[in-house]
């Protein structure tokens, strides 16, 4: 399509030497920093704000108006203020933030420190998925790099602002991507989500008011710093602006991560960034937003743009994190939930009811679906189930491992009474909601 | 105080009130697994999942909801119903429903909610998950994991109120197991609380393992005598046998805990040390004869050496006959309550429950001593046992003699008492006095708490409450207090002593009254830290 597609986070990739301070800096690296230095911390956050970047870990919430969920420091009672980047990125499908980190940590680092004085924490910490050991290393290199420059730690530039940034890996639990699952990992307990309210904002780790931002949205934050919040109003759509990555994966020809204006149409993200699918394939169906959100048919993926509101009008499905899975004509969806539901299985915290019991029996029965030995109740039990964890716990974990099962039911019935013998029930449509 | 609004009903509960509590106010019960009042909320379960009709909007834990103005919940809808429903299908996944060999059968969550909320009939067509069973895990714990519901009332017990965090949750997903670090055990002195705690029958108390069905158990509310914190008690009894005794709650004394000292405190009520029969110089006789021969050995002495001793362990009924008996019929005599050696040795044994004055009146004898300033104390005691001026001493239930040790040599001794001790042993005579479990009274706690003791059982032997045995000596002797029954004691005894100025067993009710003018003990040192 001939849109522009600015590339904002993906500047500086492929670049050789990018994650260098020297390279990076060359490339205009650290410039909104200084840009910021000069700004005081409520005019960021009124950039920001005017920006209407939404958060792009999944939920899509509005950055600005979360910094100003903290409290004013008269009414924090003397307790400090953090940042916590959340680089837990887990989800299946999704892979942007480690590209992010791997090709461009100076952007991170700076995006940090930034926001760091817009909320007024002297301290941030990216909380790294334990699996991303090679990124962690990198990204220390650059916060050593940085931190030798002066552009993080005491003083920064001369400025008076102290921020100092800190690495934490984690050990490599999906859940530690839900925000206050990752604090209660960070300050050292079992990484088990808390009930909200408090919400982080006002209480968060350590009980201090913490800001919980996602790679992508940081590093989006000191471009809009740079260059204003019209000229990233300019891109997008009006309720969703900016740029926003693509972890595309599944049957297509060119899997990678790509950056588009939200509002791109989804049917030429297939066709034309993802090379299309293999010859002679058809198109079966979309997971648009990493592996929770509800899956789409090729109808609705034919008039779905990549922006949150469209998606959810046309599908009722989300953007999420934007991983975006494609399925050809081969998959074997039955096959295909068996195996999300493995991961959910696997990776529920186990707190509340509902999710630590019912995804493992999800699994069970999907298993026993997958094998032939599974009769038309159980799937009405499978449904039943999903419906019973959505919106029944204390995170979104719930509703994650029950969005899938739920929409791969209704959209996509035949296929799973088939496995059972049977054909889809007359009953069945009406009654069955994918939330 | 904000009004809020449950099923339709108004009620006005302090700011912050839980939904759960407030409800309970309201008279709706909510089901609920995980949330404790003494607990810090956890809002794993969902059973007490309510829907909002105002204030806010779909469903939510009540356990997490804090009574604000303008809230209105709904427990009943047929929403919150499937809820509860399908909750329980979840917590009955993966359990091994061995209910007709779980001590916990009969006062269990999982079956009492089961049969209000279930499903009644099962889905389940996937193998259960299998988990660790009868570990050892304490003194007097037994767990199995497999029938825990990882609501985490234990793990919180142990982070908040013992603060030894022994137990944790362990793994994940239905795979997520209650459990104890390798090579760890609970030992400390609160075990029997996390049976209690624990709603279902996944920690078992090896006490109680086997022993009895719950539902044969009758209940009646008492206290513990163990120490002088007089934690609030059901002592739980078939057929004239205690099998245990389970703390009630009380927030201004024990909140919902008790030692295991106190909790195994019945195993004397049929011990060796019990004193069943009166005896008179060694000998066994009836309990008439053993009255009739103490009033004569009074009538026989010179009244001014004969030294009455209030007891540390007997009712404030008995303390008050004795005292009245005393200046009823010998007025010479002297009137004495055993302060005990060393106030140091009141702190209390840990910042919890347990103190280190074992017994469970002081403060009550202590409190006739304020009233009548000729009550002399220990030491006054040990000065005239000394110096030779007592020839006769009457005991209620205390080892006096233990603790006048020598100084005491060739006086006389009756003792009235529940258990032998030096005092007993070396007495002329003894009268037999019932168990606490046997009768009824009060105590005072060492905060000045004035509690009920009720009668769960027979009397053991021919023993008598201490205040009817101390009525019918006082009768021998010519001039009884004139009480029929405890509670007539305790109004005669209200009456006169203005510490417990017009209270009523009844005004007592299940949680005590503070005396009037408090007399609390010397405050105790500075918090320990918790002896686990």
């Amino acid at each position: 399509m001939d849109v522009p597609k600015p590339r904002i986070l993906t500047a500086r990739w492929g670049i050789p030497g990018s994650h260098t301070l020297a390279v990076a800096q060359e490339h205009g690296a650290y410039t909104a920093l200084r840009k910021a230095l000069t700004m005081a911390p409520a005019d960021i956050t009124a950039v920001v704000k005017a920006s209407g970047l939404r958060g792009r870990g999944g939920a899509g919430f509005p950055t600005g108006t979360k910094w100003t969920f903290v409290p004013p420091e008269e009414k924090r009672g003397g307790k400090p203020v953090y940042l916590v980047c959340n680089a837990d990125e887990s989800e299946p499908g999704t892979f942007k933030d480690r590209y992010c980190i791997w090709n461009d940590p100076h952007m991170l680092i700076e995006g940090c420190v930034i926001a760091a004085r817009a909320i007024g924490a002297k301290v941030a910490y990216i909380y790294l998925r334990g699996e991303f050991k090679y990124v962690k290393d990198r990204l220390d290199q650059a916060l050593a790099e940085a931190r030798a420059a002066g552009l993080v730690g005491k003083n920064i530039l001369g400025s008076g602002v102290d921020v100092d940034v800190w690495t934490h890996q984690g050990a490599g639990a999906y859940i530690c991507g839900e925000e206050t699952a990752l604090l209660s990992s960070l300050e050292g307990e079992r990484g088990q989500p808390k009930l909200k309210p408090p919400f982080p904002a006002v209480e968060g780790a350590w009980r201090s008011p913490t800001i919980v931002n996602n790679v992508e949205t940081l590093q989006a934050v000191t471009w809009i710093v740079e260059h204003g919040a019209d000229a990233y109003k300019a891109i997008g759509t009006e309720k969703a602006p900016g740029t926003k990555l693509f972890c595309c994966s599944g049957n297509i020809r060119k899997p990678g991560v790509y950056e588009l204006p939200l509002g791109y149409p989804m049917m030429e993200l297939l066709n034309d960034e993802c090379g299309g699918l293999l010859p002679g394939r058809s198109l079966k169906a979309v997971i648009p937003g990493g592996s929770s959100v509800p899956i789409m048919t090729p109808a609705e993926v034919a008039r779905a743009t990549m922006d949150y509101e469209s998606i959810n009008e046309v599908s009722g499905s989300y953007l999420g994190s934007g991983g975006f899975i494609v399925m050809d004509d081969r998959t074997d969806l039955v096959d295909a939930l068996a195996n999300l539901l493995r991961f959910y299985a696997h990776e529920s915290c186990g707190q509340c009811t509902p999710c630590r019991e019912g995804c493992g029996w999800m699994y069970s029965i999907l298993t026993r679906l997958r094998d032939g030995e599974a009769t038309e109740a159980d799937i009405r039990v499978l449904r039943d189930l999903a419906n019973n964890i959505h919106s029944r716990t204390i995170c979104f974990f719930g509703a994650s491992a029950a969005m899938p099962v739920q929409s791969f039911l209704k959209k996509f019935p035949e296929e799973f009474f088939a496995r059972a013998g049977v054909g889809v029930p007359d009953d069945w449509r009406p009654a069955a909601s994918a939330k | 105080m904000p009004i809020v609004k449950i099923n339709g009903v108004e009620i006005e509960v302090p700011a912050g009130t839980n939904m759960i509590d407030a409800a309970a106010k309201a008279g709706f019960d909510i089901p609920h697994y995980c949330y404790h009042p003494h607990l810090s909320i956890a809002g794993n379960c969902r059973m007490c999942t309510c829907e909002i009709e105002a204030g806010g909007r779909g469903l939510e834990i009540a356990c997490n909801m804090q009574a604000r103005d303008g809230l209105a919940i709904r427990t009943d809808s047929p929403q919150v119903k499937a809820v509860r429903r399908n909750v329980m299908e979840f917590l009955l996944k993966n359990h091994p429903l061995d209910c007709p060999i779980c001590d916990q059968s009969g006062e269990c969550r999982l079956q009492d909610y089961y049969m209000e909320h279930g499903q009644y009939e099962s889905r389940l067509a996937d193998p259960k998950v299998g988990k660790h069973k009868r570990m050892d895990i304490g003194d007097h714990l037994v767990l199995d994991a497999e029938r825990c519901i990882a609501c985490s009332r234990c793990v919180r017990f142990g982070d908040e109120v013992t603060g030894t965090g022994e137990l944790r949750l362990f793994n994940r997903t239905d795979h997520t197991e209650i459990g104890i670090f390798p090579g760890e055990r609970i030992s400390h002195a609160y075990q029997g609380n996390l049976a209690d705690i624990c709603p279902v029958g996944a920690i078992t108390s090896k006490d109680f393992r086997f022993e009895k069905r719950v539902w044969y158990l009758d209940e009646t509310d008492s206290v513990c005598t163990g120490c002088a914190t007089g934690c609030n008690i059901r002592v739980c009894h078939q057929q004239g046998q205690v099998f245990r005794y389970m703390p009630r709650r009380n927030d201004a004394v024990n909140k919902s805990w008790m030692c295991d000292h106190g909790r195994l405190g019945w195993q004397d009520i049929a011990s060796l040390r019990r004193v069943l029969r009166a005896r008179i110089d060694g000998k066994q006789a009836e309990l008439s004869e053993g009255i009739r021969a103490a009033a004569a050995a009074l009538r026989g002495v010179d009244a001014s050496s004969v030294a009455f001793v209030l007891g540390t362990r007997a009712t404030n009924e008995a303390n008050w006959a004795l005292w009245k008996v005393a200046r009823a019929n010998l007025p010479q005599a002297g009137v004495y309550w055993c302060q005990g050696n060393d106030p140091g040795a009141w702190s209390q044994v840990d910042d919890l429950l347990m103190d280190a004055d074992k017994n469970p009146n002081r403060a009550g004898a202590r409190a006739l001593a304020d009233h009548d300033a000729a009550i002399g104390d220990g030491t006054d005691l040990a000065h005239a046992v000394r110096e030779g001026k007592v020839r006769m001493l009457v005991v209620l239930h205390d080892d006096v003699l233990g603790r006048l040790e020598d100084a005491a040599e060739g006086v006389a001794v009756l003792h009235l008492g529940s258990q032998r001790n030096t005092t007993a042993d070396k007495a002329r005579i003894v009268l037999p006095a019932t168990h606490p479990t046997e009768q009824d009274g009060t105590f005072t706690n060492r905060a000045g708490r004035v509690q009920r003791i009720r009668r769960a059982l027979p009397a053991a032997g021919d023993a008598l409450p201490d205040w009817q045995l101390v009525e019918l000596l006082g009768a021998a002797l010519g001039k009884g207090p004139g009480a029929r029954d405890a509670a007539t004691a305790f109004k005669l005894l209200a009456g006169e002593v203005k510490a417990f100025a017009g209270m009523t067993y009844k005004d007592l009710g299940g949680g005590g009254l503070p005396l009037r003018q408090p007399e609390p003990l010397p405050s105790p040192p500075p918090a320990q830290p918790a002896a686990p």
